[in-house]
């Protein structure tokens, strides 16, 4: 080859180090950015509102350092738990979102387009509309129901093993034909069902109740360091069924360990929050532009999750004029910024 | 003895096999060509001899072994593919798709090791990819990008690297260059080489054997001067042609009969 020549192999192996090394180091700087900045903003939520508190009063009172009724009444009882939720239906979105994007090979396949958002919002209303029920059962039904939504189109995606493509399709056809269900079960509805379903509809992270929230954080704690464990294999799936398998992975075993984390993640964060929309969508792609193309970390998208919901829950609470619903907020910011994305993806030639 | 060898291999998609019963050994240490005309069930073989396709009946014989029973990571050690159109994430580098093939060699929790910067580095210089480490794999030419995927599966670091119609989408000079790099590949690392090839001309002029298919079947097999005949190209082909030497090298060169 007429390229070896120029160089001796001791110039690529330092080349090859230096290029590395510069992922690594952008890696470490964006992660530990975004770290501080999803805790600054966590804080940050608790201070604002009709009674204002300093960060320092903030944190002794959530860590617990000082004991001050009026304050503790505040952050602990009303503000924390709202934070909480934001944090970490924020990270399950964009974890399950940035997964489900790689895996399926298309950025348009986040959960709220494929199929399960659609599938935990019908069992939901189905269950507020016809049996009356709230709280934790209304939570468990949209677990149930995204899951059960996962499944069905996992099988009717499966011909000799799941390809991306077929799943996507399934998928959006089987959104269309729960949400078609969920609109016929609101206008079956009485007037306040109505009113509870539409509201459960918007999605908030306002609504999260005690066990809801320790439900996601002990799932969380298990299925973010897996989807992070499994990760790696993913970054061989990208390459293609064919040379996967080639480089000895186990495309259906691993394709379903990636998919089943994914859903399950997509599945709670929705059971306690409602469908949030755009959060799981455009989580992955932000995380990737300020890692580097191609690397897909999961952290870093979970992190922009956090990120993005605690500022959405920021201006819908605090900065309009009246409280909105999270999902409104997140929806107004997150469409543009979905047809941006489009638009300079494609200018660029790379097909979206 | 031969490493890699096919017994009563019959593989399909679907109901009707398009691979029937089929013996097929793969010998060490050469480059091996198949060809065939589209359709004949020649990237279907190569896919079933890396078991990326399951045998309906039959077997792939792995050192011996069946390869069935053998895990796929172990298999990936030894044996490597390139499928034809493999595919990359967008906005991948090449020095991040070149580092994926270390892949069997990395448990769920070792970290990269000397002996993968070694061979990721080794895969670059064998293809002369090493002045592009950081560029993007989309902005580079068609001859550099599927150079870029050979140093992928090099890096992989296995004794026999199949490859499913590397040249297809290259034009005449990078495909030639490509089979010079096989051939590099073949002579400095000992590697045995098996590609789909369509141009029988190229295919006789860098491999040193031949395995021509026609309907799911080997028709023939061995050393190119032996085996492309004007029979064959019409039994294979379907074109009536003229075999003339290559006026460098000797190998047989079709020229269309009329």
């Amino acid at each position: 080859m007429t390229a070896t020549a120029t160089r001796t192999s001791a110039a690529t192996a330092a080349a090859l180090r230096a290029a590395r090394r510069h992922r690594a180091v952008r890696a470490f700087a964006a992660t530990t950015g975004l770290t501080a900045a999803v805790a600054a903003l966590f804080v940050l939520t608790m201070m604002v509102g009709s009674f204002r508190l300093t960060a320092q009063e903030v944190v002794t009172s959530v860590l617990h350092l000082a004991d001050v009724p009026s304050v503790d009444f505040v952050v602990r009882g009303l503000r924390l738990p709202t934070a909480l939720s934001a944090l970490t239906v924020g990270l399950a979105l964009g974890a399950s979102g940035t997964v489900f994007q790689q895996l399926l090979r298309n950025p348009l396949a986040s959960p709220d387009f494929v199929g399960i958002t659609s599938g935990a919002s019908l069992a939901a209303v189905s269950g507020i509309v016809l049996f009356q029920v709230g709280g934790l059962a209304v939570c468990l039904l949209a677990l149930g129901g995204a899951v059960t939504a996962a499944l069905v189109m996992y099988l009717l995606a499966w011909r000799d093993g799941v390809s991306g493509y077929r799943f996507i399709l399934i998928g959006i056809g089987v959104a269309v034909f729960f949400e078609g269900l969920t609109g016929y079960m609101l206008i079956k509805a009485e007037l306040f069902e109505a009113r509870q379903a539409m509201h459960w509809l918007t999605g908030s992270v306002g609504q999260a109740s005690d066990q809801e929230l320790k439900l996601l954080g002990g799932a969380l704690v298990v299925l973010l360091p897996l989807a992070v464990i499994l990760s790696r294999k993913l970054r061989v799936l990208e390459l293609g069924d064919d040379t996967a398998r080639a480089l000895g992975s186990r495309v259906e075993l691993t394709r379903a360990a990636l998919l089943a984390t994914a859903v399950l993640l997509v599945a709670l964060a929705v059971a306690v929050a409602g469908p949030i929309v755009f959060v799981a969508l455009v989580a992955g792609p932000i995380a990737n532009r300020l890692l580097g193309p191609a690397t897909g970390g999961i952290v870093a998208a979970a992190l922009v999750g956090a990120l993005l919901l605690l500022s959405a829950d920021l201006v819908a609470v605090h900065l309009l004029p009246t409280a909105l619903p999270t999902g409104v907020v997140t929806g107004a910011v997150g469409a543009p910024y979905l047809l941006w994305l489009l638009a300079t993806t494609n200018r660029k030639g790379a097909g979206g | 003895m031969s490493r890699l060898r096919a017994e009563g291999l019959t593989l399909g998609y679907d109901a009707e096999p398009i691979v029937r019963d089929l013996d097929v050994t793969i010998l060490d240490g050469k480059v091996t060509a198949i060809v065939g005309a589209n359709a004949c069930g020649k990237s279907t073989l190569l896919r079933g001899l890396a078991r990326l396709l399951r045998p309906r009946q039959g077997s792939v014989l792995l050192d011996e072994k069946a390869m069935a029973g053998l895990s796929t990571l172990e298999v990936a050690k030894v044996l490597g593919l390139l499928p034809q159109s493999p595919l990359a994430p967008d906005g991948i580098t090449v020095a991040d798709l070149v580092s994926r093939g270390r892949y069997p060699h990395q448990g769920w929790f070792r970290t990269w090791n000397d002996r993968d910067h070694d061979a990721v580095a080794r895969a670059l210089d064998a293809t002369g990819t090493a002045d592009l480490v950081d560029r993007p794999l989309r902005q580079l030419s068609g001859g550099q990008r599927q150079r870029v995927w050979i140093a992928m599966a090099l890096a992989q670091d296995t004794d026999l690297l199949l490859l499913d119609e590397p040249t297809t989408y290259l034009d005449i000079n990078h495909q030639v260059e490509l089979l010079r790099l096989l051939r590099t590949l073949n002579a400095q690392a000992g590697k045995t080489i098996v590609a789909v090839l369509h141009d029988i001309n190229l295919a006789s002029r860098y491999c040193d054997h031949i395995i021509a298919m026609a309907d799911g079947a080997i028709v023939a097999e061995g050393a190119p001067s032996e085996v492309i005949t004007a029979e064959l190209v019409a039994k294979v082909f379907g074109l009536s042609c003229v075999i003339v030497p290559d006026p460098i090298a000797g190998t047989p060169i079709i020229v269309p009969a009329d």
